[in-house]
């Protein structure tokens, strides 16, 4: 009557572990292994399957029930539900417990699940209630009860040792201090550091999709604050921005005190110990505050209704022909002050596309074409140098990659393809993907940080950073 | 012990290791029986040597010798019994952890035997003074109850939690609430079960109190369970109502999408009871980010947030009316995305947004997926019929497509034509060269079947109409039969419009038709025709070219009933499936038959109320196009635009409903006294009770055009759907 459990499948779809499933027959978790694998199978592509599965009754005694599942990397976890359930509390489930095997486990794989078999089944038992209620989700509290592999457990275990029980013991002795004896769910007590820090990590994602004409016509900027707190005692932190304005429909941590937020714009937080998400926000373009700290002169082309700037340009001619096709992709920086990094830019060419000729080169602009000097231009080596492509004949996607786009500067991309006996019929789409660090588009600033203590008295390192990426579908 | 592993193997070589002296190899031990235990192996023969490794200091090594005998005891109760004394101790031992796992694997096991030795231990647990302790014995008790429910009575624990809503610790509560809850649906969903029965949990005004207190000190999964718990409570007045809402509302700003959709549930639910306009207005305003914020998550997320998204927009339309960008479909997002995205996209469309809906609608139909391509062209096609305004700028884009030449953008495209041209007669005639141009290209019977019709709807404008329905006359009998329906409505029309240069033709249709055809629905139609035409032409003309309604767009495609009750289950599969839950999902463990008959008695209901409502107000019959769609049936009125217009009798009720029925018969009943209205008919039960909800996925929701295809193309269906149209006509005489 709820969420009846989790089950992790491998690449090929055999289960690697399941939790016990002990309110519900065997059969239970099989029928839904088998429910998913089916609409797996069918569907042309794994992506297109619909992540709630309806799953009918094996016989008369029980109910029919559904599956939501998630696919990470190689692994597929399924989460079966059954009675009225919100479907989304089972994936916000899901993605609590795989943020929290990636806290243990380091890297989700069907390798680090095996080696762990006993970690993962002590953090089903945890995480979830065989009557299908999620309990301890809190990565603070759950470090009391199950204890993470660490190097020093290894080791331990390697020599034979029984430090490691001791360890483990203590806590019985030292129930002073116990397991959720906090007052604070999510943090744990008597933390201790010898160097206070905390880091604060402002990250920014760009949705946006711009017209054939270079239009934006819609975009979004999601950002999220995380933060890692390394603080002794129960720290009190208060943090304020310089530029609230720009923040819109936040979702905050628990910790963050909501009245103060409403009425100061202050985020006042104990924070967890450790890693944590303090805040999702919208970013707002509203116009009176500058967003982008971009070139002086964005092309005229750039809708008044949003006025965040993409920070490049594409210029895509594209031919069609009975049989294929060529293309001349032009990809420009619009940014004078920052590189683009890491950039990805799939096109779909369509079924049947194949005899792909490519060029990849740089053309002309970046370096010291502006206002940069010779050390911003990151890409000193030639025409080419860094970028590539390559092509998945079964999508049908070419993509282009070009590690660093450094400012101004242009690249380009053209080639041909043909498509065999049908017209082609190419996805008039270009999807890119980039990073650009050090940089936010909302230029959220943080404007002070203060950490008291009441017990004890520390200055605690402090640090901000900010960081962006982007999808961008540019069509043509 | 009875059972001896053997001497060799693994098992044996498990079980020297489990009694080695070391601590650290009977641990190593313990966890390659877990890791055998998972990959399906038998260890079961190990439980005496696992057992001993019960009583330890080591906290993990306990979790791990406790999992091992939840897994075996379900199929080995009596060896469990052997550990039912270190449970006993655990339950008091100093380690708050050791004591919650003791009474938490306790209340797991479901032996029998054990749960008799379990009260003890539960009693004290429900009183410890760490709450983690407190709350896991919570949980229990529900667990137990769901055993012996007798037991929980006796030893009052109902009491006792009714008693723990008041802790002090917000986590505790939450618990308290969701052990509460499980007994309450438990209990109710025992047949014999009196109001006032002690396992019901009615929330009371002072439950409410405590809840809204614990709900924003407690972990997002609490929050949910007091939240879905806040939406059974009924107010006792508006002011109540005020208040609920008023508190409910910062759970907008949670982090956890299933917090804010539970918010969004209790919102709606209560909202209900506020009067006062400016806090609605204040509360739908709130609303919008959290829904839009969902929408930057994963496609699996988006969905369900989508899906709930519809039906808010259903009641309350004006929630993201200016928001509609962010439903615009990125080329890789999943079909299912895509797909809920551009209903959603249609329903915001207004005379504001309409140009920038009409430009992203011709970038998607250019797209790979041919899927996604029909869909877009099918929204084009509602958009226009939606906004009278932004009509001729659809046409153009449709237009623009035909131009394409890609025979399933041009073929969806005339099938959509045909809905613009039974919107806005006479309008856009000149383009029908254009469309008759792209005659040979056709090969969907859907499409031929739409063009045909245009072509006999415009008979008279149309030079060459003889020529291009020679075409089809041809190749009559090779065509599939709504084709051959089709091209026999419209050659008689021709004829009413032109008898000088049609007298032939008509004549050779009439012949073929009712000759060489084997489908009788072709052949009763050729019939009635022929004499119709034979006896009174002018009767004929009455009816083969009478004046149909325009069609139109309804505005929600659940019944408003149901979408009351779909509401209040925002948040849920009821709300994903857009039906309520007793149709899908059986209750706890309600039996497949009692489940049966919870889903045909809503379904009776309705149609019964439907037919009344036929009779009385003579329209919104029984949903004809949702036949290709089981799940979208359900004998309720979706008020699909087609039925609108077509159903305008209870004969037209008693035809559309009865798929296979004769059309004879139903001239009958025109002729006869006033018929009553079939009850609708027993197909729709049939494909409902052969009800699969994965296709409820794709289908309910998208408003659709009269054209059975906007879900999922079928050509079972356009037989009925052509069968409409005269026989509209028909009833038109009387």
């Amino acid at each position: 009557m709820a969420l009846d459990g989790i089950i992790i499948l491998d690449h090929y779809g055999r289960p690697i572990i399941q939790s016990g499933f002990r309110s519900s027959t065997t059969a239970y978790s099989l029928l839904h292994i088998d429910a998913v694998n089916n609409a797996l199978q069918k569907a042309e592509r794994s992506a297109d399957v619909d992540s709630v599965i309806y799953v009918p009754p094996s016989n008369t005694a029980n109910g029919s029930s559904a599956c939501c599942h998630v696919e990470v990397g190689d692994l597929r976890f399924l989460c079966p539900v059954s009675g009225d359930v919100d479907p989304l509390l089972a994936f916000a489930f899901l993605q609590t417990f795989i943020d929290i095997l990636r806290e243990y486990l380091g890297t989700v794989s069907a390798a680090t699940l095996r080696d762990n078999f006993d970690i993962v089944y002590q953090l089903f038992e945890e995480t979830l209630d065989s009557g299908g209620h999620p309990l301890t989700t809190y990565s603070n509290a759950l470090r009391d009860i199950v204890i993470p592999p660490s190097l020093l457990n290894k080791l331990l275990s390697v020599t034979g040792t029984n430090f490691n029980s001791t360890i483990n013991s203590g806590f019985g002795a030292g129930a002073a201090v116990g397991p959720f004896s906090s007052p604070l769910p999510w943090r744990k007590t008597g933390v201790r550091y010898n160097n206070n820090e905390i880091y604060f990590d402002i990250i920014e994602q760009l949705k946006a999709i711009v017209n054939k004409n270079g239009t934006v016509v819609s975009s979004h900027v999601h950002g999220k604050i995380e933060a890692n707190a390394k603080l002794s005692g129960t720290p009190d932190c208060s943090l304020n921005f310089t530029n609230p304005q720009v923040l819109d429909d936040c979702a905050l941590h628990p910790c963050v005190r909501l009245h103060r937020w409403n009425r100061d714009k202050m985020l006042s937080f104990v924070p967890p110990d450790g890693r944590f998400t303090l805040m999702d926000y919208t970013f707002s373009s509203n116009p009176l505050t500058s967003p982008t700290p971009t070139q002086q002169s964005l092309p005229s082309v750039m809708s008044s209704r949003s006025n965040l700037a993409i920070p490049f340009m594409i210029k895509a001619i594209v031919k069609l022909e009975d049989s294929g096709g060529s293309f001349d992709v032009t990809l420009t920086s619009r940014y004078s002050t920052h590189a683009l990094e890491n950039i990805v830019a799939d096109i779909n060419l369509g079924a049947g596309a194949g005899g792909i000729r490519c060029n990849v080169s740089r053309g002309s602009g970046g370096g010291g074409f502006i206002n940069a000097g010779g050390s911003r231009n990151l890409d000193t080596s030639g025409a080419s140098s860094g970028a590539s492509w390559s092509f998945d004949a079964q999508r049908t996607v070419l993509r282009w990659e070009i590690p660093i786009v450094s400012p101004s500067s242009s690249w380009s991309l053209h080639g041909s393809f043909s498509t065999g006996t049908r017209a082609p019929r190419p996805s008039h789409a270009i999807r890119v993907r980039f990073d650009i660090s050090s940089h936010t588009y909302s230029a959220l600033k943080v404007g002070q940080l203060k950490v008291t203590n009441a017990k004890e008295n520390y200055k605690p390192y402090k640090g901000v950073r900010g960081r962006s990426s982007g999808e961008v579908e540019w069509r043509w | 012990m009875s059972i001896k592993a053997p001497r060799k193997g693994e098992n044996y070589e498990l079980s020297v290791d489990l009694n080695s002296e070391y601590r650290e190899k009977r641990k190593d031990a313990i966890k390659r029986v877990i890791a055998s235990m998972t990959v399906g192996k038998d260890v079961s023969g190990l439980f005496p040597d696992v057992l001993k490794n019960m009583q330890t200091d080591d906290l993990e090594q306990k979790k791990l010798v406790y999992l091992y005998l939840m897994n075996y005891a379900k199929t080995q109760p009596e060896l469990v019994i052997l550990a039912v004394n270190t449970f006993v101790k655990d339950s008091d031992d100093p380690n708050p952890l050791v004591r919650a796992l003791a009474i938490r694997t306790m209340g797991v096991l479901r032996a029998e035997k054990i749960i008799d030795y379990l009260c003890d231990p539960l009693q004290k647990c429900l009183r410890d003074e760490n709450p983690y302790v407190r709350k896991t014995a919570a949980l229990c008790v529900a667990k137990l109850y769901d055993l012996k429910p007798e037991l929980v009575i006796d030893n009052g624990f109902l009491e006792q939690l009714h008693e723990m809503i008041a802790d002090s610790n917000p986590m505790v509560v939450a618990n308290t609430v969701a052990a509460l809850t499980d007994i309450h649906i438990a209990a109710s969903s025992q047949s014999s079960i009196s109001s006032n029965d002690p396992a019901l949990f009615p929330i009371s005004s002072s439950i409410l109190t405590k809840l809204l207190i614990a709900l924003n000190e407690c972990s997002e999964w609490g929050r949910v369970a007091i939240l879905n718990a806040l939406a059974r409570y009924v107010a006792k007045d508006d002011k109540e109502s005020e208040h609920i809402c008023e508190r409910v509302v910062p759970q907008f700003q949670h982090v956890n999408g299933s917090v804010v959709l539970a918010a969004v549930k209790v919102i709606m639910i209560h909202m209900r009871g506020v009067r006062r306009e400016d806090l609605i207005k204040q509360l739908v305003r709130k609303m919008a980010p959290p829904l839009v914020t969902l929408l930057s998550s994963p496609p699996e997320v988006q969905w369900v947030a989508l899906r709930n998204i519809n039906l808010l927009l259903q009641k309350r339309p004006d929630i993201l009316s200016n928001e509609m960008r962010v439903f615009f479909c990125k080329y890789n997002d999943p079909l299912y995305v895509k797909v809920e995205k551009l209903d959603i996209m249609v329903r915001l469309a207004g005379e504001n947004n309409v140009d920038a809906l009409l430009s992203e609608l011709k970038e998607y139909a250019s797209e790979v997926d041919v899927d996604f391509v029909r869909k877009s062209i099918k929204a084009i096609g509602q958009t226009a019929i939606k906004i009278d305004a932004a009509a001729e700028r659809c046409v153009h884009v449709l237009l623009d497509l035909i131009d394409t030449r890609v025979s399933y953008v041009v073929q969806e495209a005339v099938v959509v034509m045909k809905d613009i041209f039974r919107k806005y007669p006479s309008t856009y005639e000149g383009i029908i060269p254009t469309l008759c141009a792209n005659l040979d290209e056709l090969d969907e019977p859907e499409a031929k079947a739409s063009l045909i019709w245009i072509i006999g709807e415009y008979a008279n404008k149309i030079d060459n109409a003889d020529e291009l329905l020679g075409i089809f006359v041809d190749t009559f009998t090779e065509e599939s039969y709504p084709v051959q329906l089709q091209t026999l409505t419209a050659v008689v029309k021709l004829f009413l419009k032109k008898p000088d240069s049609s007298q032939g033709i008509v004549q050779r249709i009439l012949n073929t038709a009712t000759k060489d055809c084997d489908s009788p629905d072709v052949r009763d139609r050729a019939y009635i025709y022929w004499r119709l035409l034979s006896t009174d032409p002018g009767a004929a003309k009455a009816v083969v070219l009478a004046q149909r309604p325009p069609i139109s767009i309804p505005r929600t495609t659940v019944a408003p009933a149901l979408l009351e009750e779909l509401l209040g289950e925002v948040s849920s599969l009821a709300s994903v499936y857009h039906k309520p839950e007793e149709t899908f999902v059986g209750k706890g463990r309600v039996g497949a038959e009692s489940l049966q008959r919870r889903t045909d008695a809503p379904d009776d209901r309705f149609s019964t109320q439907k037919a009344l409502q036929t009779v009385a107000a003579g329209q919104q019959a029984e949903n004809l196009l949702d036949f290709d769609d089981a799940p979208a049936v359900e004998g309720r009125p979706s008020g699909l635009a087609a039925t609108e217009v077509l159903s305008h009798t209870p004969a037209a009720a008693n035809l559309l409903a009865g798929t296979s029925s004769n059309p004879l018969d139903d001239l009958v009943s025109i002729f006869g006294a006033p018929a009553t209205p079939a009850p609708p008919s027993a197909n729709s039960h049939d494909i409902f009770g052969g009800l699969g909800v994965n296709s409820a996925f794709s289908s309910v929701g998208t408003g659709s055009l009269g054209s059975p295809a906007v879900q999922s193309p079928s050509v079972a269906v356009p037989p009925l759907q052509k069968n409409q149209q005269p026989e509209d006509d028909l009833l038109g005489l009387f």
